[in-house]
């Protein structure tokens, strides 16, 4: 290998201080590397958005145990809602646990606010001994005689050369398509968020939200809110404010020249979440890209001397039931980091040695999640589970509960007459319904 | 020659969130920043050094300044300092002043002091010309252009309604400059590494042989901060006792009056050209009655 001086020489170069890239460079630092850690922000999480509850939490208590004591956090979720909607109605399932593991530690998830939280992250990789170097944007990657040996960063003298490189650099990771492992995404695996933080009284959040302490929940939304544009909502509720969300597909937001931030305003004004955001003051509005499509967008993870982590890797799970990312994220990138452990060990980084890396993704649970879910993409942004099952539901429970001097019917013939009234083919229903069993069942 | 530059720690005005009524600011949410005036000023200082010259910087501030010196010296300045002390309270410009003169006297003095012409937090505008008062040299504030010629510079200033100015004033001196001047170069990545943690000399009082009697300026107190207060807008009400079209019509022009004239319909032509005349002269618009 070609020397260079000291200073510009490091074992791990991590681009992008987010939760991927944090972990990533607090495991090696731990490890005694010599690591270098670049965000393009002017601190590490001024450029990251996301929902953003973070579900990693017991993930995170095994790096640092009792994290939420000392991080910034908002409130921890043990409060969750689904909720079908269609324009006049919604139908929610509302879950709330007050057991073990939920409302006590480690918990399951916390609402952060990311410029706040992915900064404390960072900053502890910082003092377990990581260089961090803010607003150095990545350009490029380095090559050497085959192989990735450092990355460039967009200023003067801006070469600089490590062992391996771990592109955490977000969902259009310049680093992965530098390196020829990632190719150019289609629109329809690419969702875009829409994202607003409302300020509210904490005294009004737990009289609203139905919540004690730090008790937190999170809504999530599918169906009529995005008319017919396929993506969902949330709304999640942090200490003295709201995140509140609209996710919607690239390919149908083009196709139905929709407009992101119009949709959010409907979705303000919809009658189940108008009373929620009431009197809020808007504080913050942001808007980012969401690898949705998960298993098929998966990039090449490795390659001699570079590893994929985090949304740069698609790990983001979008599944209807689930929304996560930030574990996943964490997971991948602490995944990433022992395989660069393992391979300074060994003094080889050629893509053999790295190769390493997937089975540490597996046995971080990682890769087999995504597998179990790869169908999920795909079916939660179909036409009909993005519009009809929900309209159909709404409908259906509206005449349940109707009481207008008609015969009460009982929920199959209902269910039939709702059915054959709609649009839907009886082998589309039953087609679907295998798609469900498959997606969420075996 | 060597050459001294102010630098401020201010908060970034985009990211202050102030609260209409009480004025009160949400600190949680500030970033701080290196004042933009004295950003530009640090750019031109480095491009003025002279070979064999070298540029200073300090700043007075909480250790975040540091930050900030070190972004100074990445770019290129020579040294740093910063001065703090715990013992100060809230910091009036005179005592900033007092500060940053007791620190340039620490070692031998620059030959040139170059600040920011106003900070974006406090703004008074007050620095260059106070710190000048602390050093006794000459001071040109809100400094648009200079040219240094031999112990003399020549500076080109910014006054009221457009006008410029044009003053020669003898080294040593202290400008206060514009802002946007210049842009501050950006720093290469091995020396913005190297920045990182270069420690920053801290003097406090008594590294600069001050005692809290020595700051005791009692002349000007702040008492208070509040934000400004809108003006009231009187709500345009029309003349009851006139007739309604008349009404609609004073509703229509929002209490706009019509342009007053007077109409000349009396009098020989004489006496009407001589009115015009003197409604001209009264206008200003005739120098003599001819």
């Amino acid at each position: 290998m070609t020397t260079h001086p000291a200073n510009q020489q490091f074992d791990v170069i991590i681009a992008g201080a987010g939760p991927a890239g944090s972990a990533a460079a607090l495991l090696t630092a731990r490890a005694g590397l010599k690591v270098l850690l670049l965000e393009r922000g002017e601190y590490p999480g001024a450029k990251n958005v996301s929902g953003a509850v973070f579900y990693g939490s017991a993930i995170l208590n095994e790096l640092i145990p009792g994290w939420w004591e000392q991080a910034p956090v908002e409130r921890h979720i043990c409060r969750r809602n689904i909720a079908f909607m269609s324009p006049a109605t919604a139908v929610a399932l509302d879950f709330r646990c007050a057991g073990p593991g939920y409302a006590t530690a480690p918990y399951n998830g916390f609402t952060v606010l990311r410029p706040k939280f992915d900064r404390w992250l960072a900053a502890q990789a910082e003092a377990a001994g990581a260089f961090v170097l803010t607003s150095a944007v990545v350009d490029d990657v380095l090559r050497e005689k085959g192989r990735i040996a450092g990355v460039r960063v967009r200023r003067e003298q801006g070469d600089i050369y490590g062992k391996v490189v771990i592109a955490c650099d977000g969902v259009n990771s310049f680093l992965a398509k530098k390196a020829g492992l990632q190719r150019e995404f289609h629109p329809h695996e690419l969702s875009l968020g829409v994202k607003e933080v409302i300020g509210l009284d904490p005294a009004v959040i737990e009289d609203r939200f139905h919540l004690t302490g730090n008790d937190g929940i999170a809504f999530e939304y599918l169906g009529a809110i995005t008319e017919d544009v396929h993506g969902g909502a949330f709304l999640y509720t942090n200490r003295d404010s709201l995140s509140l969300g609209l996710i919607g597909q690239i390919s149908s937001l083009v196709e139905r020249r929709k407009r992101p931030y119009e949709l959010l305003e409907r979705f303000k004004a919809h009658p189940a979440v108008a009373p929620l955001v009431r009197g809020g003051k808007l504080r913050e509005y942001s808007a980012h890209l969401i690898p949705e499509s998960g298993w098929a967008m998966k990039p090449k993870l490795y390659t001699d001397g570079m590893l994929v982590a985090g949304d740069a890797a698609g790990f983001c799970l979008a599944a209807g039931l689930y929304l996560e990312g930030m574990n996943y994220a964490m997971q991948s990138g602490l995944a990433a980091a022992e395989t660069a452990i393992l391979a300074c060990q060994k003094g080889n980084f050629s893509a053999r040695t790295l190769a390493v890396y997937q089975k540490h993704l597996k046995q971080r649970h990682v890769s087999t999640d995504f597998r179990a879910y790869r169908h999920a993409p795909s079916f939660v942004n179909g036409p009909r589970l993005q519009n009809l099952y929900p309209e159909i539901v709404a409908q259906g429970m509206e005449q349940i509960f109707r009481v207008d001097g008609a015969p009460k019917r009982k929920i199959l013939p209902l269910a039939y007459r709702m059915v054959r009234q709609s649009s839907i083919k009886p082998g589309q229903l039953l087609r679907d319904v295998y798609q469900v069993a498959r997606t969420y069942l075996w | 020659m060597h050459i001294a530059v102010c630098l401020k720690y201010v908060p970034d005005p985009s990211t202050i969130e102030a609260d209409p009524l009480t004025g009160s600011i949400d600190t949680g949410r500030v970033l701080y920043m290196m004042n933009p005036a004295d950003e530009s000023a640090l750019e031109l200082a480095l491009r003025l050094r002279p070979p064999n010259g070298a540029v200073t910087v300090l700043s007075v501030g909480p250790v975040e300044a540091d930050r900030l010196l070190q972004e100074a010296l990445a770019a290129g300045a020579d040294a740093a300092l910063r001065v703090w002390d715990d013992a100060l309270g809230s910091l009036k410009p005179i005592i900033t002043t007092a500060l940053l003169a007791a620190a340039l006297r620490m070692k031998e003095l620059p030959g040139l002091v170059l600040c920011g012409g106003h900070s974006v937090d406090r703004g008074s505008g007050t620095v260059p010309a106070l710190l000048a008062e602390h050093l006794d040299w000459p001071v040109a504030t809100d400094v648009t252009q200079f040219v240094l010629q031999s112990g003399r510079i020549r500076v080109q200033r910014r006054l009221a309604r457009g006008a410029r100015a044009e003053s020669e004033i003898t080294l040593p001196a202290v400008l206060g400059l514009e802002t946007g001047l210049a842009h501050l170069r950006q720093a290469s990545l091995p020396s913005l590494m190297r920045v990182k943690h270069t420690p920053i000399p801290l003097y406090g009082l008594e590294d600069l042989g001050l005692s809290p009697q020595d700051l005791h300026f009692p002349a000007m107190t702040l008492h208070e901060i509040m934000p400004p207060r809108p003006r009231a807008q009187a709500m345009f009400t029309p003349d009851a006792s006139a007739p309604v079209p008349e009404r609609i019509a004073q509703i229509m022009s929002a209490g706009a009056a019509g342009k007053a004239g007077k109409v000349l319909d009396s009098g020989t032509p004489e006496q009407q050209a001589d009115a015009i005349i003197e409604f001209l002269h009264q206008r200003g618009f005739l120098e003599h009655r001819t």
